[in-house]
């Protein structure tokens, strides 16, 4: 990375911790415009974050390995198929995106990006309606009842992660959010903490993996974690040129930082 | 509803700037991919009559890019973009082909509302498509003309997507959200100059790498096709779809992983390969010049070479009988162009002065990544030998004056129609494709499963017949029948059961019509399904089902598979094809035409079936011509020509089609 780049990455990061920290409404800078609704307007006069009640840690977390991650997208689409009944990356509660087709180079070309069920979780508590919620049913996961989101965007505005993790639905105009697969229609497993996630059982190489113990909160290093297996033996075609078999994924350097280091939650 | 498709087929008319939606629905009886751009290419190129369909760079010639109703929708690699119109680098003539890449082009062309891109027409200046959603313009491309196409895809990537920041932030585009890129088709600089050996390029590793496409967006004026969406696909059974997902990843490993949603069964190791630039790296590119493994895939994919007749090395080399003293019998898999130029420069032939002239070519610096660069370079700007080298293998040799030779010693091992070598034999089904097609099939579907679980380095774990009684099973309609597996080649029992009877039309016949209808239109990768000794064609089958759910058997979507290999018979007998064209280079009826890998064969013989090794193998020329005429009866087309007849293709509900051929006589008696 140019140093001109390396700067101005920095600038941002600390704007957005200042936009963060320095003000409870954490409408973030860059986050999607879309003309408040009534209703909507009305939620910004909520009580901030910081006046929130502490909530009840969610007993499940995804975390990952971006290093292992083909980008390859499965998971992605087994989440809008299983939640939506329809193929759409753009409505998956989990993003993976691959730097395609520019050219950054292993391991900065995959960014993971999955909802944290943060401790101390944003969105539920900057919600006006309560539409988002810790579920006490299904072990505290941070959900969205849509039947009572009003589509005012202050998840998605709260979320300290970037790119945001609440997911905006643009024809129902309303937010959605890992629910850990508790309520997915089209999910023929049980979900939830206590089952299994579509995202987790589509993925080939198993690069996503459920735990019950709050990762490190402070940074993405709590939840990119290394879940590689020893490396396979590459042979054949398609598998890699012959002696050509991949590092040591525990040796490569870390996947770039997208989330700012103090998030906040 | 028409679960799996998109609903729209983007039309692209490049002299007149007209910009056409065609409804899907009305192609949908050719599946997609190749079998809906086949049809395509029928409307539009042929049925008008105003071209005799050889010239691949007339402004009248069609190339479609479509997807299948598979993409982008959670089946694993069935997002590949299938290609297809009529191809400079096949010889004698341009021949109508297909080829086709892997990748997110089709399936984000899926998301933003497309089935498909067909381009006809030429841009009156260089330009490259815009397409967003249902936005779709032609954009000005005179700052890329000229650009690799690492630079291209840059300088579009900065245009589409602004300065928004790569895994940052969701990007707004049109009515909807995605964190996605756009996905962008181009050509480079070898394309530019209606090379016939130039590639398609997808991204920083991924080519169409055979026919020479890239010379037909070259001769269009097209530099490059952009496409970012963010809408989704309606499947028929989404539940059913995560189901198999699961199930096809306990148990169906061959070779490829399974593990995209995407087209991109290989990426697993691509990842982390040695290349320059990383991302996303088609295998097969990687042996373009095999010293220099990826790092010289970045130089062919830059400038936009195809990396498949123009090679230099192959994937692996084999101890040939009858190779040139000079290689001490080993000849690459694949050897291309830039191995030929080393062979005739070692023979004293070509060089700096002699009576092939190598400039600008550094023949004493072959082995560099510099020659690489500058072979490139020379060919692109058709400089000294490069004016030659951009003509292709085929037309360079001949103008050389060595065709004949080096195909009669086998030298040049360009089995037929200028496709290299590839695996042509001992497994005859694929080398039969390369006649009847315009070239290599690539189609690896009996490469593995006929071995016997064989596979690379392994011997057979089954018997011969345990492996025939299963596979024959599962190859409907012709499953009563396990001697189409056997490859006898020699004696009377090679007319009679073998390699050249009337049993092996049916293998070559359910080749053809599996590949067309699950690998050129459902697009599924031919690396990674059929796994014929294992899960197929079950697994195909039951993700089509679940993405579309309109009651097709297996057998329907078999003769879904012949109609579109019907489709294609008829536009290249309308380009003039004939049976006496159907023709192998004379080194495949010689001693040593056999490559020596993977080479365990089921045979019947004397009323046994057994495993035989045969690196021996080689073909007879009237064994080749019964062949032809026992499986042109089996198609239902006419013995003495190879065309279709009217009841062949009436039945198949292609009367119109009939009715041209006819006008044209051209339809089989």
């Amino acid at each position: 990375m140019a140093e001109s780049e390396k700067a101005e990455s920095k600038n941002k990061k600390v704007l957005r911790r200042e936009f963060l920290t320095g003000s409870g409404a954490a409408i973030a800078a860059g986050a999607l415009a879309i003309t408040a609704t009534d209703s909507a307007a009305a939620a910004f006069a909520q009580p901030a974050a910081s006046d929130a009640k502490p909530v009840a840690a969610s007993t499940g977390y995804l975390v990952y390995d971006s290093r292992l991650c083909l980008g390859c997208q499965s998971c992605m689409f087994a989440c809008s198929l299983t939640h939506e009944g329809e193929a759409n990356p753009s409505l998956s509660r989990i993003q993976i995106i691959r730097d395609s087709p520019s050219f950054t180079k292993y391991p900065f070309d995959v960014v993971m990006s999955l909802c944290r069920q943060c401790v101390s979780p944003l969105c539920v508590q900057n919600c006006p309606t309560g539409a988002c919620y810790v579920d006490a049913a299904n072990g505290n996961i941070r959900r969205i009842d849509q039947s009572k989101c009003i589509g005012c965007q202050r998840c998605i505005q709260s979320c300290p992660q970037r790119p945001h993790r609440t997911v905006w639905d643009p024809v129902k105009r309303k937010s959605t959010k890992c629910d850990l697969c508790a309520d997915a229609p089209f999910w023929s497993q049980k979900g939830g903490p206590t089952g299994k996630q579509a995202c987790i059982e589509s993925c080939p190489v198993k690069a996503i993996k459920l735990v019950a113990t709050p990762p490190n909160q402070t940074d993405i290093a709590g939840y990119d974690i290394n879940l590689a297996p020893p490396p396979p033996k590459m042979g054949g075609f398609g598998m890699g040129a012959p002696g050509a078999a991949p590092k040591a994924p525990a040796a490569a350097p870390k996947a770039p930082q997208t989330a700012p280091k103090t998030g906040g939650n | 509803m028409s679960y799996g498709y998109a609903g729209k087929i983007l039309k692209i008319n490049l002299t007149t700037k007209e910009i056409t939606p065609l409804d899907t629905a009305l192609y949908e009886e050719f599946g997609g991919g190749v079998g809906i751009g086949a049809a395509l290419f029928w409307e539009l190129a042929v049925v008008p009559g105003d071209w005799d369909l050889q010239d691949a760079f007339d402004p009248r010639n069609v190339i479609s890019l479509m997807s299948g109703p598979l993409a982008a929708t959670g089946v694993p690699g069935a997002g590949r973009t299938s290609i297809c119109g009529i191809a400079p680098e096949t010889y004698p003539t341009p021949l109508f082909h297909r080829t086709s890449l892997g990748g997110r082009f089709a399936s984000m062309l899926k998301l933003a509302g497309w089935d498909g891109v067909v381009v006809q027409g030429k841009a009156d200046g260089p330009v490259w498509i815009n397409i967003v959603n249902d936005k779709v313009t032609i954009e000005d491309a005179k700052r890329l003309w000229g650009l690799n196409t690492y630079e291209t895809q840059g300088q579009i990537l900065n245009t589409v997507s602004g300065r928004t920041r790569f895994g940052e932030e969701w990007n707004k585009v049109g009515n909807g959200y995605t964190t996605a890129r756009p996905q962008i088709v181009c050509i480079g600089p070898v394309g530019e100059s209606m090379s016939r050996v130039a590639a398609l390029i997808h991204g920083s590793g991924i080519s169409a790498r055979t026919g020479g496409f890239g010379g037909v967006f070259g001769s269009k004026n097209l530099k490059a096709i952009s496409v970012i969406g963010t809408g989704g696909i309606k499947t028929a059974d989404p539940k059913a779809i995560v189901d198999l997902r699961m199930e096809h990843l306990q148990n169906g490993r061959r070779g490829a992983q399974p593990g995209a949603a995407c087209c991109m069964p290989c990426v697993n190791p691509d990842r982390r390969r040695d290349s320059y630039y990383g991302g996303e790296s088609m295998c097969a590119d990687q042996y373009w010049s095999r010293e220099h493994g990826m790092k010289a895939a970045d130089v062919a994919i830059k400038w936009g070479i195809c990396t498949w007749a123009t090679k230099f090395g192959g994937a692996m080399d084999a101890n040939m009988p009858n190779a040139p003293a000079l290689f001490k019998g080993k000849v690459p898999m694949e050897p291309g162009m830039g191995w030929y130029i080393k062979y005739l420069y070692e023979l004293g032939i070509l060089g700096p002065g002699k009576k092939i002239d190598s400039y600008p070519l550094p023949m004493d610096q072959w082995d560099t990544l510099t020659y690489r660069e500058i072979f490139c370079d020379a060919i692109a700007r058709k400089i000294g030998i490069g004016a030659d080298l951009a003509e292709g293998i085929m037309r360079a040799a001949k103008k050389w004056g060595r065709l004949d030779e080096d195909l009669n010693s086998g030298a040049l091992r360009l089995p037929a129609y200028g496709a290299s070598w590839h695996h042509t034999l001992p497994g005859v089904d694929w080398a039969y494709s390369y006649i009847l097609m315009s070239g290599d099939p690539i189609w690896h579907g009996f490469f593995t499963s006929l071995s016997g679980g064989g596979g690379f380095g392994g011997g057979p774990q089954q018997t011969a017949e345990q492996v025939v009684t299963k596979i024959s099973a599962k190859m409907v309609p012709f499953s009563d029948d396990p001697l189409m597996l056997s490859n006898c080649w020699k004696g009377e029992e090679a007319r009679k059961t073998g390699i050249y009877s009337e049993h092996k039309a049916k293998m070559v016949a359910w080749a053809r019509r599996f590949a067309g209808f699950y690998n050129e239109a459902m697009s599924f990768c031919e690396m990674m399904l059929p796994s014929l000794e294992s899960i197929s064609p079950d697994i195909e089958y039951r993700y089509y089902r679940a993405v579309r759910g309109d009651g097709k058997t297996f057998a329907d979507t078999m003769e879904v598979g012949r109609k579109i290999w019907n489709m294609e018979r008829a536009i290249r007998v309308m380009a003039g094809r004939h049976r006496d064209h159907e023709q192998f280079a004379p080194f495949m009826y010689m001693p040593g035409a056999t490559f020596k890998i993977m080479t365990t064969r089921p045979v019947y013989q004397d009323g046994q079936w057994s495993f035989e090794n045969q690196e021996d193998l080689y073909l007879d020329r009237d064994g080749v011509e019964l062949f032809k005429t026992n499986y042109y009866k089996l198609e239902g087309w006419d013995q003495k020509t190879g065309w279709p007849t009217r009841k062949t293709l009436e039945g198949l509900g292609m009367k119109k089609v009939a009715d041209l051929l006819a006008s044209k006589n051209k339809l089989g008696a």
